[in-house]
């Protein structure tokens, strides 16, 4: 360059020169100057000097300003190394020019600068995002994966590549509504949304996250960041604590056992992968010597594996509900799974896994049934799996059982965290159990208790009248026997002919007096056996029958006397007092009781004859003599030394105010027969 | 002549018992109660005892009990409107019950059978 400029510098004067040693010749040789070479050579180097001076200006000026434009368009564009033309000569163009470089330079430092603090920046905050704890996931417009951070990676175990421009829907498997409008409505408005406890299914694991979905703008284009925070650690806690509590609180509530031990095995499996994906149960029966299946859990196959915990997903119910409303809704117990497990039968001679677990009382935990040498064939077949672990319900020393479970669908190794709460809902299991079958027999043995002592008070009552009654039958007796005495005594000594009229006439005050005293018995009697008040309703004799031998069941046991009954079906109703008519049926039976005696049968029957509705009580016993039938129903008859003779009159005053009949009689081959019979209205 | 004792609280029954009782030829003594029975049995020597159950002061299974310390041998007959205590162990002990009835030849045969069963006895 410098020696081009020197050139050119050179030429730029060489006019000058020539004009000057031109003017120099004609000076020297005195060459006149109105000569015309002479004058035509001026001329001509004036052209020639003007002409190179113009073009030394285009030359120069022109390319200069050119290259200022140049260099500011590089400027512009960015470019702000510059190449180094040197201007020739200064003037204020180069000064422009210089400093255009320079401003170039400077410009450069700049963006040198920022541009480290960005990468530098921009390494911290990559750091920070990668390996964060919490989850980060970022998506395009078209919901295709642009970045995901280290932890999501690994806790899902994906490679980055692998997820790279992946669609969010293919990454996360599963109806995930609530996440997919979401993400559509931040695209939209820009405004952030915050998830809470959604349950992400993705490779095969899934957990529970609380999701901050918000919007940023690059470049023109939208893209969604998702900062997702792991709370499934805690969400499990939470829903294992509740579901103890909820299978406390149904034992004590008291519920079927069945349900009980349904809710445990779903705890178990808990629906959407937090615990295991399969749980069975198998309980002991001694009598057979044999191990069998009572209840599974968990689904037939990995789609509907899926589908239901999607399904469960979007119930948007909290956990604790959701087992109660999974159980009833999904249609899991009638599965495959469920009827394999149901018929299964392992006799306890086979020693195989759950035998084991039983007598060992200890957990069973095979990482590999394949090759575990203690899993039988049998077994292997049947659960089909290659991890899983069993736990013995243990009730007091002894086991009642074994629960098995398995992440059969999505393979989660199962941990000793798992193994333990399973251990944990195996003692609630097994102790529901036992507390069923105590609760149960002690449940029978308070009935059983509650009937005899309501049969005692009966009896106790039905023993209150029979004093009474053999009170009021002495009352009566007393002031009979006097008068019959005196009554005789008169007619004695009329017959003796004696004519003592004193005699006779204090017989006949005391008879008098006596009958006034009985009258006056009587009276009370009819007072205190008031049978006026009668609360009549519609009633089966069938039930009138059946309560009235309940009460007397023991009874007929204690005296060994069978009781033959007959009701029959589809009787018509009859307008009754329900005690009045136990009370007759008591008397009844309880008198064919003591005529039957010992080994003897009472037959107790109900039917409809002649469009009458009957009862009929009849005995083994001796019969009725033929002279006493027709007495049988009057007050005071009595063939029993220590009975009262009210009973019969009652009954047949019980009976005819309620419009029937009561009527005695012997049977044809021994025995005698009451019958009661009611018009049917 | 065989000594009676009647006890028994109700007057007109008692009386007519003691009547009849003389006409069959027996020396009859009168208790209306249990209390009174016992006294006089301290003071006689009665061959039987009809006793009655019911009476007021001291009853006729008291009476009996009391009586019977003093003399165990003494033949005692049960006569009653009460039918329901002949199973009753205290009655055991008597040599009869009998059921009042207006009909008194039930006790008079009785009577006459517990007499002869003790005289056989001895």
């Amino acid at each position: 360059m410098k020696k081009r400029t020197m050139f050119v510098q050179v030429a730029f004067y060489l006019p000058d020169i020539v004009f000057l040693y031109m003017l120099y010749l004609s000076y020297k040789k005195n060459i006149p100057l109105n000569d015309f070479v002479f004058l035509v050579g001026l001329i001509v180097c004036a052209v020639i000097k003007i002409f190179l001076h113009f073009s030394g200006f285009y030359y120069f000026f022109v390319r200069r300003v050119h290259n200022l434009s140049k260099n500011i368009q590089n400027l512009k564009q960015g470019k702000f190394v510059l190449p180094d033309i040197e201007f020739f000569g200064g003037g204020y163009l180069s000064d422009i020019h210089n400093e255009i470089v320079d401003l170039g330079k400077h410009l450069l430092k700049m963006t040198n600068s920022q541009k480290d603090e960005i990468d530098k920046y921009r390494e911290v905050y990559n750091n920070i995002i990668y390996s964060s704890n919490s989850y980060f996931l970022v998506v395009n417009a078209q919901y295709e994966v642009l970045f995901v951070n280290k932890t999501f990676c690994s806790e899902f175990e994906f490679s980055q590549q692998a997820l790279s421009g992946k669609k969010i829907k293919e990454v996360f498997l599963g109806q995930n509504e609530v996440l997919w409008n979401s993400i559509e409505s931040v695209k939209k408005s820009g405004s952030e949304i915050i998830l809470q406890k959604i349950t992400l299914f993705a490779n095969c694991r899934s957990r529970v996250f609380d999701i901050k979905i918000s919007r940023v703008v690059v470049q023109g284009e939208s893209q969604i960041v998702m900062v997702m925070e792991n709370i499934t650690d805690r969400i499990r806690k939470e829903y294992q604590i509740s579901l103890i509590n909820q299978i406390t609180e149904s034992i004590q509530r008291d519920e079927e056992i069945d349900r009980i031990l349904f809710s445990i095995l779903t705890a178990v499996t808990s629906g959407s992968g937090l615990g295991f994906n399969r749980a069975m149960l198998f309980t002991y029966n001694e009598e057979l010597g044999e191990i069998s299946g009572k209840m599974a859990v968990g689904p037939d196959s990995f789609e509907e594996a899926i589908q239901i915990w999607g399904a469960v997903q979007n119930e948007n119910v909290d956990m604790v509900t959701r087992v109660s409303s999974y159980k009833v809704t999904s249609g899991i117990r009638g599965g495959r799974f469920y009827s394999d497990v149901v018929s299964s039968r392992f006799p306890v001679s086979s020693g195989n896994i759950l035998v084991k677990c039983m007598t060992e009382l200890h957990p069973k935990h095979v990482y590999d049934s394949w090759n575990d040498p203690e899993v039988d064939a049998e077994f292997r077949k049947f659960i089909d799996v290659r991890e899983f672990v069993a736990v013995p319900l243990v009730a007091g020393n002894k086991a009642l059982g074994v629960i098995v479970a398995d992440n059969r669908f999505n393979n989660t190794p199962i941990s000793r965290e798992n193994i333990e709460l399973l251990s944990i809902f195996a003692m609630q299991a097994a102790f529901s159990m036992e507390s069923f079958t105590h609760l149960s027999s002690l449940k029978e043995q308070m009935e059983k208790i509650k009937s005899r002592q309501s049969a005692i008070v009966e009896s106790e009552k039905m023993a209150a009248v029979g004093r009474i009654a053999a009170h009021i039958a002495h009352e009566i007796r007393n002031p009979l026997a006097t008068m019959g005495l005196y009554a005789k005594r008169i007619l004695q000594t009329i017959a003796k002919g004696q004519k003592n009229i004193d005699s006779i006439k204090h017989g006949a005050d005391v008879i008098k007096l006596e009958v006034e005293r009985l009258e006056k018995i009587l009276s009370n009697v009819m007072d205190f056996t008031r049978l006026d008040t009668y609360i009549k309703e519609y009633h089966s004799i069938n039930d009138v029958a059946e309560d009235t031998y309940n009460l007397l069941k023991n009874l007929f046991q204690e005296r060994k006397i069978t009781a033959d009954i007959h009701l029959a079906e589809d009787l018509p109703l009859v307008k009754s007092d329900f005690n009045q008519l136990k009370q007759v049926m008591l008397n009844l039976i309880q008198n064919a009781m003591d005529a039957s005696g010992e080994n003897g049968l009472v037959q107790i029957e109900t039917g409809l004859k002649d469009s009458k509705v009957y009862f009929a009580v009849k005995d083994t016993g001796k019969g009725i003599s033929p002279e006493n039938i027709p007495k049988l129903f009057e007050p005071f008859f009595t063939t029993k030394t220590n009975g009262v003779g009210l009973g019969l009159a009652v009954c047949k005053k019980i009976i005819t105010d309620h419009g029937g009949e009561i009527l005695a009689r012997n049977k044809e081959y021994g025995g005698a027969e009451f019958i009661v019979e009611f018009p049917v209205t | 002549m065989t000594k009676i004792l009647v006890v028994e609280d109700e007057q007109y029954q008692r009386e007519l018992y003691a009547l009849e009782l003389k006409d069959e030829g027996y020396d009859v003594d009168q208790a209306a109660n249990g209390k009174d029975a016992v006294e006089l049995v301290k003071t006689n020597k009665y061959d039987l005892v009809i006793l009655d159950i019911r009476m007021p002061e001291m009853d006729g299974i008291e009476a009996l009990g009391k009586i019977l310390s003093r003399d165990k041998k003494i033949p005692i007959i049960i006569y009653t409107a009460y039918s329901n205590y002949k199973s009753n162990f205290m009655t055991w002990t008597a040599d009869a019950y009998v059921t009042k009835s207006s009909n008194l030849d039930e006790l008079k045969n009785k009577i006459k059978e517990v007499l002869e069963n003790r005289s056989k006895s001895k």
